[in-house]
């Protein structure tokens, strides 16, 4: 599938901004199973500095400061990429190492520590009372690892009501875990938390979907939204993605942006900024699958 | 002294061993000079000599604070006259082992931050590193040049049961004590020069000389003449005196996170003349308060993008952001192993034992043994408190292990050490006190090695018995004497130091601001001092029966007190009136009220301690004793009489500060800003007093009265005498006080004063002749000059009220006001104190 994304975030300020320092993970790469066509990013007012980084994770960002009187920034990041059908698609569940073999190799030096440090505690991912016993329903003794996460995605699916507004990026795990409501970013934690509370290692993947209006309605622009969900380290497929938000096993229609253990490390945009009063921010997403006639014109 | 001393270690028993003495009570040779010493002098001259360094180091204004005690902040530091020895012979060892220690912890910072290849091979767990909140990942793959990335290094050491010094705590992130070092050994050689002679106790002072030539060696922009910033979180850190002692000590510029902005990759120091680049910053703010766009980003001490500049090497970090990641106990399980394996040695001096938690069989082992054991996390952090063990209920094991079993990686369990003692004097004795040394380390960059200061500072607990040292539960400091071998005394080779770089002199914008704002709060306290004398006077005069409100001179001066100190209603409401004592009382000791004289003085006090470095040590002590005398008034002052006296006390004290800094200060920006800030608050208050004194014409004598106390709260009255010799007239007082450019007191006087300061300030050079506030002032300058005397001292005949003056008065005042916000606005504005630093809102994933 190919598609193009237009993702833009603004900050309206209420009283001008003298300067921010800001940081971007906005920029898609290359992978296995994606190809980047195209990348842009405009910034308003232009930076005063900018540089492009790459993370400790292998993620690509960008650093840039305003360090003039704003009343307004406006990022916009446009891609144009084109996704296949991942391989773990084609492997059978059932013929994965069983889960608890393959704790013990991630506990071994012989799992580098690209791979282990997905096993430990992160900012919001935090082994919470309940969270290894939840998991564990899944998690049978023996059972094969990936048989065992589509076990667990389906039953987070079903235990959770997707309710946008009853979270936010500062609601602690053990809320969610209670009221067993968020959104696909909370999922996200929820499921890295029970398979790290397990030892297996597990990352947050983020990145953009496209979302499709309800029978009959014409699809709304910027209605879109960034997305998350979670890789899982599987020896022999290697990160193997899974969405609980929407129970699936990722296909050719999850546009990765970037990896780490949870949201803070990949944060779409965060910055400083030096302002007198309030701030609005708005964002509006847009995921468009280009099909055959689009490409040729 | 000395053989009670003995007797009581003997017959004690104690389980320790003594720095001094063997278990047999034989007094080791290096101990020998001191402890005949004691004797000689007895117990009452050490007593002086104890009062004696404390006096010392009260006036060189040595403070530290303590955190969550509202008494807490400068509380005088405290030195034992008796020191902690090492013999010539064993500090060798000391040193030896400590560079080892160095340098290995340098190769394992450099591994942990570069490849990675210990962790590969299983020489250093991952989860020990990877679950350490020193570990920052922003900082992975950043170098400073050359092979040492640690910069400083500091350990607390102890002597172990074994009689062999054991490393305790590693401290690698900004170890602080190093000024305090300096402080102790100064106060110890005036009262004890010729013991520290005969001892060839080793000077300390190259340890410095060796931090500044590796700064210069490491910095690769303006090599020549680097810009040093010293980043402190501000006054109300515990160790604000050092970092404002070694600022000034060694010319650095000492800063805090508001004073510097990052902009164009490069670091800036916001000045009163624009932005100046830093090219080294050593930070005393710890590893993740420094940036909070990286970092934490609820961090008000860091400046923003500071690891973005690092990562450009635009500027040099000292240490290197990252290096806490040593400071982990856990670790010292593995310095054995690692030393071997990369310094191809064995580890010189021992870490105290410790069992990593986070392995199976150490696991157990400390299950097993955790009563003897003390629990620490391997981060430490104000939640993370190490426990003994031994110390808790059986529920509070259970707990601790239930913590312990949920993420073993996070602790380790360490011997409890039975440190040695060592004699301190207390309570007019030489006793025996567990005593702790920190050691300081610094890279020689010239020499690609490193040197360890000969000596240090060592701390006792002031309890019998007592592990935990630290200043913050109120241990006590020891000088660190290292004796050196007679014949070696001057023969080291003496290298020549590197040119000391000059010290551009640059004012960041913050410091100015405290300083106009010093300048403002010393006159504003002694106006007020004056008029409240008169006040006081008068109140004391009055006769009883009559009601204020009959009595012309008191109100006048009561409601002129209640303007100048702008605490209205003040003595404008009745009920007040009616009894005024209360709020006479609160207008001197009230600390609360804003606008009362204690309040005044605690403003000129905060200001004055935030700009420390720039202030010269005898201003220091008569700081201290301004805020004596403040404690004194607070706590004191419940009568008239009272009041009266704490007034005279405090003139005196504010005048000193006066005639110092007049003396002292060198006419540069610092006392520039200090004297606009004097000079405007001077001429507001001149306007007050008049327009409150000199609104009303009463009967003669009240007039005559009135005026007197004007020219005494101006200090003028003997110049009018000597002027006119003649009865006090209204123009007459108003000509002295206002138009006579040469008495002080005079509203042109201190406009004129105002003016001559503002221009040496440094103008943004709009090509016009006057800057905006030079224009406002040389309005109000204009306008006195042709004001019509005897029109002002005229009353109107119905009101009998002087309103041309008020009206004119009123003016000036406006005037005044519009120069102090132009100037705030043009030499303060980039302090950004009217905007807020924030975090932006970050969107959610759905």
């Amino acid at each position: 599938m190919r598609y193009r994304v237009i993702h833009v975030t603004k900050y309206i300020y209420e009283v001008p901004a003298m300067l921010c320092h800001n940081l971007m993970f906005q920029i898609p790469q290359d992978l296995p199973f994606q190809a980047v066509e195209d990348y842009t990013c405009e910034i308003s007012p232009k930076p005063s500095f900018e540089a492009d980084r790459s993370d400790f994770f292998g993620n690509r960002y960008r650093y840039f400061s305003v360090e003039r009187m704003h009343k307004m920034l406006t990022v916009t990041s446009k891609s144009t990429l084109e996704l296949v059908a991942p391989a773990w698609e084609s492997a059978d569940p059932k013929a994965t190492m069983h889960w608890e073999l393959v704790v013990e190799w991630l506990h071994s030096t012989a799992a580098s520590s690209e791979i282990r440090q997905f096993y430990l505690e992160s900012h919001h991912v935090q082994f919470i009372d309940g969270i290894r016993e939840y998991a564990l329903k899944s998690f049978l003794p023996g059972r094969p690892i990936m048989e065992a996460m589509l076990d667990l995605n389906t039953r987070i699916f079903k235990d959770f009501a997707f309710t946008p507004g009853f979270t936010d990026i500062s609601t602690p795990l053990e809320k969610v875990f209670e009221h067993k409501k968020g959104v696909c970013q909370d999922f996200a934690h929820f499921s890295l938390a029970c398979l790290r509370s397990l030892g297996l290692s597990a990352r947050y993947v983020s990145g953009y979907i496209e979302t499709f209006p309800p029978p009959g309605k014409p699809k709304l622009v910027g209605s879109d939204a960034s997305h998350a969900w979670i890789a899982l380290y599987i020896p022999g497929l290697e990160w193997v993605e899974f969405d609980a938000t929407n129970n699936l096993l990722v296909g050719d229609k999850h546009i990765r942006v970037a990896v780490g253990r949870d949201f803070s490390d990949v944060t779409p945009l965060k910055g400083i900024v030096f302002a007198g009063k309030e701030q609005e921010m708005k964002v509006s997403v847009d995921v468009q699958a280009l099909d055959e006639e689009e490409v040729d014109s | 002294m000395i053989d009670s001393y003995l007797i009581e270690k003997m017959f004690n028993n104690a389980p320790f061993l003594d720095e001094m003495a063997t278990d047999q009570g034989k007094i080791y040779p290096h101990w020998e000079r001191l402890a005949k010493y004691y004797d000689q002098i007895g117990r009452e001259r050490m007593g002086q000599f104890h009062e004696e360094v404390g006096r010392q180091l009260r006036e060189n204004g040595v403070t530290y604070n303590v955190y969550g005690d509202p008494n807490g902040m400068n509380r005088p530091w405290i030195l034992d006259p008796v020191p902690m020895v090492f013999s010539s012979d064993e500090w060798e060892g000391i040193e030896k082992g400590l560079v080892q220690r160095t340098n290995l912890l340098n190769l394992v910072l450099s591994d942990l931050y570069g490849d990675q290849s210990l962790i590969k091979e299983g020489l250093i767990p991952f989860e020990l590193v990877y679950n350490h909140k020193g570990f920052l990942r922003q900082a992975h793959n950043i170098k400073l040049d050359g092979d040492q990335q640690l910069i400083q290094y500091s350990s607390d050491l102890a002597r172990g049961p074994d009689g062999k010094m054991w490393v305790l705590h590693d401290r690698t992130d900004a170890p602080s004590g190093a000024g305090y070092t300096f402080e102790n050994r100064a106060a110890m050689t005036r009262v004890f020069p010729e013991l520290i002679r005969e001892n060839h106790v080793r000077k300390i002072t190259s340890y410095y000389q060796t931090f500044k030539n590796t700064l210069s060696n490491l910095t690769t922009n303006n090599k020549e003449n680097p810009r040093i910033a010293l980043l402190s979180p501000g006054p109300t850190n515990e160790t604000f005196f050092e970092h404002a002692y070694i600022s000034s000590f060694m010319g650095f510029t000492l800063a805090f996170g508001e004073d510097l902005t990052v902009s164009d990759g490069y670091v800036w120091l916001k000045t009163i003349k624009g932005l100046e680049k830093v090219d080294v910053l050593i930070r005393r703010v710890d590893d993740v308060f420094c940036d909070p766009l990286e970092f934490r980003s609820d961090s008000h001490l860091g400046v923003v993008g500071l690891m973005e500049a690092v990562r450009q090497k635009k500027v040099l970090v000292i240490n290197p952001l990252g290096s806490r990641v040593l400071e982990n106990p856990g670790l010292m399980a593995f310095l054995p192993k690692l030393c071997r394996h990369l310094l191809g040695e064995d580890l010189e001096i021992p870490s105290v034992a410790t069992w990593w938690c986070g392995q199976p069989l150490e696991l157990s082992y400390v299950f097993e043994n955790i009563e003897s054991l003390v629990i620490r996390n391997i981060y430490r952090g104000t939640n993370n408190k190490s426990v003994f063990g031994g110390s808790l209920s059986k529920a509070e094991l259970d707990l601790l292990k239930r913590e312990i079993r949920r993420n073993p990686y996070l602790f380790v369990g360490q011997e409890m050490v039975e440190f040695s003692t060592t004699p301190a004097w207390i309570n007019n004795s030489l006793e025996a006190r567990n005593a702790v040394f920190r050691s300081y380390v610094v890279a020689d960059s010239e020499n690609k090695d490193y040197k360890v200061m000969p000596g240090g500072l060592s701390r006792s607990s002031p309890e019998k018995g007592a592990f935990l040292v630290s200043n913050q539960t109120g241990g006590i400091s020891k000088d660190t004497w290292v004796l050196g071998k007679p014949k070696e005394a001057g023969a080291l080779p003496v290298k020549a130091i590197s040119i000391q770089p000059l010290v551009r002199n640059v004012l960041p914008s913050r410091t100015g601001e405290r300083l106009f704002w010093l300048g403002r709060y010393l006159e504003r306290s002694a106006y007020t001092v004056r008029l409240m004398r008169m006040a006081l006077l008068s109140y004391n005069e009055a006769d009883e029966d009559i009601h204020i409100q009959e009595n012309p001179v008191l109100n006048t001066l009561l409601q002129t007190l209640t303007a100048v100190t702008g605490t209205f209603p003040g003595f404008s409401e009745k009920s007040i009136l009616k009894n005024p004592e209360p709020e006479l009382i609160a207008l001197v000791r009230d600390v609360e009220k804003s606008g009362s004289l204690a309040y005044s003085i605690q403003s000129f006090l905060g200001n004055a301690y935030a700009v420390r470095d720039r202030l010269s040590l005898d201003t220091w002590r008569i700081l201290d004793s301004i805020s004596e005398e403040l404690n004194k008034m607070r706590l004191s002052v419940t009568t008239i009489q009272q009041a009266y006296h704490s007034l005279d006390s405090m003139i005196v004290k504010l005048m000193a500060f006066y005639g110092l800094n007049i003396d002292n200060m060198t006419r540069e920006p610092t006392w520039h800003l200090l004297n606009i800030g004097r000079f405007i608050e001077s001429a507001v208050n001149n306007c007050t007093i008049l327009r409150g004194m000199l609104s009303k014409s009463f009967d003669q004598e009240s007039n005559k009265e009135l005026m007197e106390d004007t020219l005494r709260c101006n200090e003028s009255l003997v110049t009018y005498r000597y002027r006119y010799r003649s009865n006090l007239e209204m123009n007459g007082v108003l000509s002295l006080l206002m138009l006579h450019e040469d008495n002080p007191r005079a509203l042109i006087y201190q406009l004129l004063e105002i003016d001559q300061h503002l221009r040496t300030l440094p103008n943004d050079g709009d090509g016009e002749l006057f800057g905006a506030e030079r224009k406002k002032l040389l309005e109000a300058i204009t306008k006195i000059r042709l004001c019509d005397i005897d029109r002002l001292a005229e009353a109107e005949p119905a009101t009998r009220e002087f309103l041309a003056l008020t009206a004119f008065l009123d003016e000036i005042v406006d005037l005044l006001h519009e120069t102090s916000d132009v100037v705030y606005e043009k030499y303060f504005s980039h302090t950004g104190s009217s905007y807020r630093m924030m975090r932006t809102a970050v969107i959610p994933e759905i």
